[in-house]
């Protein structure tokens, strides 16, 4: 019902959905965050295994200001092109790949010289909202968001995980053309510990230390309730003892 | 039981030193709680032998892996099978297994990774339409202290199967190692990160049916992992 309600209310305000494939990007001093870009999952489809590729990557800052764009060319099927993103003073974003014949998973790598990790990137699409109901969510958005509350269009759950030895941190990702006003809310052991309300720029992000929502004193699984005025998505971060200081590691979620 | 029900058999590896927690159930909606009908958890040693199985309430959201099974492992690295029945109403896809790792002590950060889901042993759904059994993963390139592996379980419960696992280098170069595995036993296929100056740039496994399949990453010095992940099938 909430979806059929959801779908009929973007129909109203006439939403519309680009297919998009995106990654998250992320960057802190002696970590440099790569994207691995190939096409091999295409290896044994007829049609799209013949390159060359042509690629195009566009790196969107935290405010959602366009930092850089590149432009890359695939030669063949197993052909990889590691791409090194442009650090930032906000350090983190999102980037959005497209490709008229990609049909693979992409990769984000962080690397500190001693060791990486890597995650894949989202096929999913960006929500372009028109004038008008970008204005009727900014004033209605306002209001709502003076009790804390948002429009409810879109929700996730996700489990993080805390301890004295490593902190969960979430990087949310608005892949709409509006402000996103995204409320956090963390239960843990069966009563809530708080809530925040994050507003995300258009094709802005936010990294977001869980922890900081009730106090650093409840080790173990939070579970987290995110809501926001439109699409989004989100990373986990993980960190270590030195929290951002340290090496990080960036995971997917469903 | 009903018979209505649908089964998913999930498989991740376990090793002391880590908590290590799975949350049985990604929840989508905070009112309904869905959970789970059943679901028993099992751990084999490498070479295929039962260590012990553990009916598991599940109406439990995560599950701390390590708390269950440090008992067990006697410093040697599990095979943690997740037999699951659920309702298809409930779950229209799938109930998914997701992952949460950290070495204690270490400086590293915390791992969180997709549990497999795989076929032989419960001929039943995993939501996957298309050739699951062919898969690979590409590398960073540039040189890390890092020791990469390919860690395969095979899951069926009469079969003996071969995994094949092909390493690329920069350049073209190939190399391929064969893997001989017996109903539940498990192996960590070292992968050479250079060969002949070159370095590993991509790794696919190859079986004749689906193996539980991870990508992993180790630290140079003491061996804790800095990398876990599944890989990416070629067909979807």
């Amino acid at each position: 019902m909430r979806r059929l309600l959801r779908s009929l209310a973007r129909r109203f305000l006439a939403v519309r959905r680009t297919p998009t494939y995106y990654l998250p990007w992320l960057s802190r001093p002696g970590l440099d965050c790569a994207l691995i870009i190939a096409n091999v999952e295409s290896r044994f489809r007829p049609g799209f295994s013949d390159g060359p590729f042509p690629v195009d990557v566009v790196q969107y800052d935290a405010d959602g200001a366009t930092v850089r764009r590149y432009e890359v060319v695939l030669g063949d099927c197993t052909d990889v092109v590691e791409l090194a993103l442009q650090p930032t003073p906000a350090g983190c974003g999102i980037v959005v790949v497209r490709g008229e014949r990609l049909r693979s998973d992409l990769y984000v790598t962080l690397a500190n010289g001693e060791s990486y990790t890597a995650t894949h990137g989202r096929g999913e699409f960006v929500e372009e909202y028109p004038a008008a109901a970008r204005a009727a969510l900014t004033v209605l958005g306002g209001a709502l968001a003076l009790a804390g509350a948002t429009v409810a269009a879109f929700a996730r759950d996700q489990y993080v995980y805390a301890d004295v030895e490593s902190r969960s941190h979430v990087l949310l990702m608005n892949l709409s053309n509006v402000t996103n006003r995204i409320r956090v809310a963390v239960r843990a052991e069966g009563r809530t510990l708080g809530a925040r309300l994050i507003a995300v720029p258009p094709m802005g992000a936010r990294l977001f230390d869980v922890g900081a929502i009730g106090g650093g004193g409840h080790d173990g699984v939070r579970r987290v309730r995110l809501t926001g005025n439109a699409w989004f998505n989100l990373y986990l971060v993980g960190a270590g003892p030195r929290d951002l200081e340290g090496p990080l590691s960036l995971m997917h979620v469903k | 039981m009903s018979s209505e029900l649908s089964a998913l058999l999930s498989a991740t590896f376990y090793e002391e030193g880590y908590r290590h927690v799975i949350e049985l159930v990604h929840q989508r909606d905070e009112e309904s709680r869905r959970r789970l009908a059943a679901l028993d958890v099992s751990a084999w040693d490498a070479e295929g032998k039962p260590v012990v199985t553990l009916p598991v309430d599940p109406r439990q959201e995560t599950l701390d892996v390590d708390a269950i099974l440090a008992d067990y492992a006697r410093g040697g690295r599990l095979m943690v099978v997740f037999d699951s029945r659920y309702d298809e109403r409930i779950f229209p896809y799938r109930p998914h297994h997701y992952g949460w790792l950290h070495r204690r002590g270490s400086a590293s950060p915390p791992l969180y990774y997709a549990v497999n889901a795989v076929l032989g042993g419960v001929p039943d759904r995993i939501g996957a339409t298309g050739i699951n059994n062919f898969e690979t993963y590409v590398f960073l390139r540039r040189p890390v202290a890092e020791r990469y592996a390919v860690l395969v379980g095979n899951l069926s419960r009469f079969s003996t199967t071969e995994a094949q696992v092909f390493t690329y280098y920069v350049g073209g170069t190939r190399l391929a190692e064969r893997v001989e595995l017996g109903p539940k036993a498990h192996a960590e296929v070292a992968l050479r990160a250079e060969h002949a100056g070159a370095r590993l740039e991509r790794v696919e496994v190859k079986a004749l049916f689906r193996l539980a399949t991870y990508v992993v990453g180790r630290h140079a010095r003491d061996g804790h992992l800095l990398l876990f992940d599944h890989m990416f099938t070629y067909f979807k």
